[in-house]
């Protein structure tokens, strides 16, 4: 993929990310008992509704693209041998793969009940 | 009469593990610049000492240097203006070193011209051979005049935090230029200049310190090239393509009208 399309993708990420933790934050800040907002038994009730659960996947998404995306720039920027390069694009891949497919394995599990307290 | 010292930072690569400090009194006079303390030095105190220097009117970008910590001409750059009693002339950051204060130049320029810094066209005939003086319109020319000052003097890239950490960065001056010829109305190499620049160590890797406007004598901001180039960069679009390129010429060369 081209360089602008990655950096398109990073601005796209930062901007989304800025919104959906704002609305995260006010949820568990505002909206919801904010005394209980990281209790085992609410974040459970929380992945019970669809809607939430969904927002919550975007915003795993949408930080752990941009998270790694810029590791990706930061490590390109500290080495520049072809090797390299061509390791932290596919460990950059991989990372965000293993790392939203695990975040997402616990979104499931948290939806669908696999998880109980 | 007074006098002030003038701290330059020798080394040699072939004989010095590590660069040190030289002091030198100078006899200071009105309008002294840094350039003329350094001959001054070498004229008179010390014939070692090695410089790069030519038009001494800030137009060749020969004598860029560090000053007081700070990428400036030296031609450029009055003793008085630099307030206190000491001056501290060292080569250019993010350079190799040749000798005391002359860095090597090669990957800079290297740099330069693989940004293709001239006009592109398709005719090939009539770029090697033009029948007429091509000129671009005054408000074209606005558009870049600013780029246009570029003396190549290396203080931009010197200054530049991004070409300290990455070598295969193109660096400020590069891009300023690059930028320059994409927005050359008779230009048709735009493609060539975008797809160049958009790589993992190309036009993005800019952080946008700016620092290399704030040093530039020449008044250029490479930082507002950088980022005007990244629309062209991000769209994929060239302002012309091949075969678009302005035709419009004044009068046949070689003519007085």
């Amino acid at each position: 993929m081209k360089e602008s399309r990655l950096m398109l993708i990073q601005y796209a990420t930062a901007v989304l990310a800025l919104a959906l933790v704002a609305a995260h934050l006010i949820m568990q800040g505002v909206i919801l008992p904010y005394d209980t907002a990281i209790s085992f038994n609410n974040i459970l009730s929380i992945y019970q509704n669809w809607i939430y659960a969904g927002f919550l996947e975007a915003l795993l998404v949408v930080v752990l693209v941009h998270g790694f995306n810029g590791l990706r720039i930061i490590l390109h920027e500290w080495r520049q041998t072809a090797p390299w390069s061509r390791w932290v694009d596919l460990g950059t891949v991989a990372a965000v793969a293993v790392a939203v497919g695990y975040g997402t394995r616990t979104v499931i599990l948290a939806v669908f009940g696999g998880v109980s307290g | 009469m007074s006098e002030f010292k003038l701290a330059v930072q020798r080394f040699d690569p072939l004989t010095d593990a590590k660069p040190r400090l030289a002091e030198y009194t100078v006899p200071m006079r009105e309008g002294m610049t840094v350039l003329d303390a350094l001959l001054y030095a070498r004229d008179y105190l010390d014939h070692s000492i090695a410089l790069r220097f030519s038009c001494r009117q800030a137009s060749c970008g020969s004598c860029g240097m560090k000053i007081n910590g700070r990428p400036r001409l030296a031609c450029y750059t009055q003793v008085e203006e630099l307030g206190g009693e000491k001056v501290v002339a060292q080569p250019l950051d993010n350079f190799a070193i040749v000798k005391d204060l002359v860095t090597d130049l090669e990957s800079f320029f290297t740099k330069h011209k693989q940004l293709m810094p001239y006009v592109l066209r398709s005719d090939a005939q009539e770029l090697d051979h033009p029948t007429a003086e091509y000129l671009m319109k005054p408000e074209e020319l606005k558009k870049v005049l600013q780029f246009t000052y570029c003396i190549k003097c290396g203080l931009c890239t010197s200054a530049c935090p991004t070409v300290a950490m990455d070598v295969k960065f193109p660096g400020p001056q590069a891009m300023a230029q690059a930028y320059r010829y994409l927005m050359d109305e008779r230009d048709e190499g735009g493609e060539k200049r975008l797809e160049a620049l958009d790589t993992a160590h190309g036009v993005w890797r800019c952080h946008f310190a700016g620092s290399c406007s704030f040093v530039c004598p020449k008044g250029v901001d490479p930082a507002l090239g950088i980022q005007l180039l990244r629309r062209h960069v991000l769209s994929g679009k060239a302002p012309r393509k091949q075969g678009e390129g302005a035709k419009v010429w004044s009068a046949p060369a070689g003519s007085t009208k």
